[in-house]
């Protein structure tokens, strides 16, 4: 990085810091620390709902998830705005009347206390762990790329936050995401900016799309059905398929209802509004605007797409893989591959140029002639990569052959200006702030709250619990930026981990939530029973999963573990019914 | 708590169920707008 970047991005980073630390002041007691006196108004309850589910990676990989995949993963948010509904008519009410700190608290209400604990207990594992490795993504990513120390950058990732998280609790998380959201979306649209604007004069914004839509990147709807399903062939849905209508709204509206109806981390955020009218509208406009957000953020990633038709496309996006395959027995064989690749490359530039400037010959022999070497050169690029990609998989060499979510950010160090680049570094520091900060915040209220408030019979004063919450925020920060460095070896499947740790717990917390708020006659032990059991079958029904024993994708874990729970708890209740 | 206490009254709209339905119609008219540019620029 250059130095211009090196002043944006450390100015970008001091400035958050100091805003954190300026919006600090709270009275010194839990309503204050971890529900900011509920007193913020909509805005920032949606600014910092937005920062929550937002991470690093979102930025980082959702662009890379287009550029390969195509636009279809937006449909795993369909089920979202659904879920706020769900929230605003169910949970809402209950946690305001209330007045909980956490979302477990209303359990012992309706249950016991064995279940608060156990679903307490849940969140703190998945999350604890899962923010750990939210730490470790990101920084796994800058540090192959930018050649930067892997534990300094965890502790920059998950450690400089930790300096306002303690010190001001949900406010100053709350307000310090308000301005990291306008940071990153600003960031962003520079991106998308520089992007259309580096592309040939005669390509517009339309042209591009169209050349993505062309290589199947704008199916932005799928239905999940297999190919000869409509020929009445043998077709039918593909369970194992992750991202279609059909998933995107059922299983992405079970794994949104579980995430903000009952992980803290969410429960946290709205909470901190002045009403209820002001949690319901935060969630809301959550609803309006989520879909479309990431809508944006995709296309950003066909964009870039069409921008490597006209210019030389990396034959492995991650720089320090081919690094290990220059010192492999391979290196030998990549010097050919690489000449092969970089003909094909320049003969793809040259026919798509030609294409896009002579539209008007389209159907001429000529033309066709142009799309056959363009398929050509395509083909021979994608044998290039085949290559690579396998020699990476030899154990020998013991790399890393998935490289999408290197793409986005290899191409803003390669093509964007000095002072761009530090700021979208930023981006990626601001949006994983944003999203640890405040789970830090959720993990210590739920181990304060849930635990140590509950279970020590020492009655402390206000100002000593919110010196304690300090210590255990403090805590939780040490303890996640410690499973980012054990979780450096996991290499780049972190992502799909933090993913499936959320489905395996989600599902179940949630399914105790239903039973709470739709099943008044089922007791505490039944849905406890019930809870520990879909649990330890959502663990097998992965286990069997790896073994491809079971083929079924990872959404669908949250409404069997939701959906299990609740017809277990019934049948339970049927048999022993009980009094609570 | 519940809907006609005075500070959870519903913004712009009489009733919180207009704001339900303006999210869900929302939605719809988004998904069919995907669904026809993924059309469009197949």
């Amino acid at each position: 990085m250059s130095r211009p970047d090196w002043i944006v991005l450390v100015l970008t980073l001091l400035a958050i810091i100091a805003y954190g630390l300026y919006k600090s002041r709270t009275t010194k007691d839990l309503d204050g620390y971890f529900l900011g006196n509920r007193t913020l108004p909509w805005y920032i309850v949606l600014m910092s709902i937005m920062g929550t589910q937002a991470s690093a990676v979102t930025f980082l990989s959702a662009p890379g998830q287009a550029y390969t995949d195509g636009m279809r993963f937006v449909q795993y948010y369909f089920g979202l705005p659904l879920a706020m509904v769900v929230l605003c008519i169910t949970f809402v009410p209950v946690f305001h009347r209330l007045k909980v700190y956490t979302a477990y608290e209303f359990l012992e209400n309706r249950f016991d206390l064995k279940t608060r604990a156990l679903t307490s207990f849940l969140f703190l594992l998945q999350r604890g762990l899962s923010t750990g490795i939210s730490i470790a993504a990101p920084s796994i990513i800058l540090s192959s790329l930018l050649g930067w120390d892997i534990t300094w950058t965890n502790i920059f990732m998950g450690g400089l936050l930790i300096i306002y998280t303690v010190t001001g609790g949900a406010k100053a998380v709350a307000y310090t995401q308000q301005l990291q959201l306008i940071v990153i979306f600003a960031g962003m649209f520079m991106a998308g900016y520089m992007v259309v604007h580096r592309l040939p004069a005669h390509v517009g914004l339309l042209d591009a799309l169209h050349i993505g839509g062309q290589a199947g990147k704008m199916n932005i709807i799928t239905t999940g059905l297999r190919e000869g399903t409509a020929a009445g062939g043998r077709g039918g849905f593909d369970w194992n398929d992750r991202y279609n209508l059909l998933s995107g709204i059922i299983g992405g509206f079970f794994l949104a209802l579980s995430y903000f109806g009952t992980d803290q981390s969410q429960v946290g955020r709205y909470l901190t509004a002045r009403s209820m009218g002001e949690s319901r509208l935060g969630l809301l406009m959550n609803g309006l605007v989520k879909v479309p957000m990431q809508f944006l953020i995709l296309l950003l990633g066909v964009l870039v797409f069409s921008f490597y038709q006209f210019n030389k496309e990396p034959v492995f996006f991650n720089k320090s893989q081919i690094t290990l395959l220059e010192h492999s027995r391979y290196k030998d064989s990549l010097v050919l591959v690489n000449r092969e690749y970089d003909a094909a490359e320049t003969m793809k530039i040259k026919e798509r140029n030609w294409l896009s400037a002579n539209e008007g010959k389209k159907g001429q022999a000529i033309y066709v002639e142009a799309e056959q070497r363009l398929h050509q050169a395509e083909g021979l690029k994608a044998w290039a990569r085949g290559v690579i990609k396998r020699w990476l998989n030899d154990k020998q060499v013991g790399g890393d052959n998935n490289d999408t979510n290197y793409i986005f950010l290899r191409f803003v160090t390669d093509f964007l200006p000095r002072g761009l680049i530090g700021l979208l570094i930023a981006v990626i520091f601001l949006a994983s702030w944003g999203s640890i900060a405040a789970t830090l915040n959720s993990l210590s209220s739920c181990t304060i709250v849930d635990f140590h408030r509950r279970f020590t019979k020492k009655e402390l004063t206000p100002y000593k619990e919110y010196k304690l919450s300090r210590m255990y925020t403090l805590f939780w920060g040490v303890f996640c930026v410690g499973v980012a460095q054990l979780a450096y070896n996991i290499g780049n499947s972190l992502i799909e981990a933090v993913n499936l740790l959320g489905s395996l717990f989600y599902g179940v917390i949630l399914g105790i939530f239903l039973v709470a708020f739709y099943r008044k006659k089922i007791g505490g032990t039944a849905v406890f029973v019930s809870a520990v059991i879909i649990e330890a079958f959502v663990i097998l029904l992965n286990v069997l999963n790896n073994k491809g024993i079971v083929h079924l994708s990872f959404l669908w874990f949250n409404v069997v573990g939701a959906v299990g729970v609740v017809v277990l708890s019934e049948l339970i209740g049927l048999v022993a019914p009980q009094k609570k | 708590m519940n809907e006609d206490e005075p500070e959870d009254k519903s913004p712009l709209f009489p009733r919180w169920s207009y704001w339900y339905a303006l999210v869900i119609g929302f939605l719809l008219v988004i998904i069919a707008f995907f669904y026809f540019l993924t059309n469009y620029f197949a």
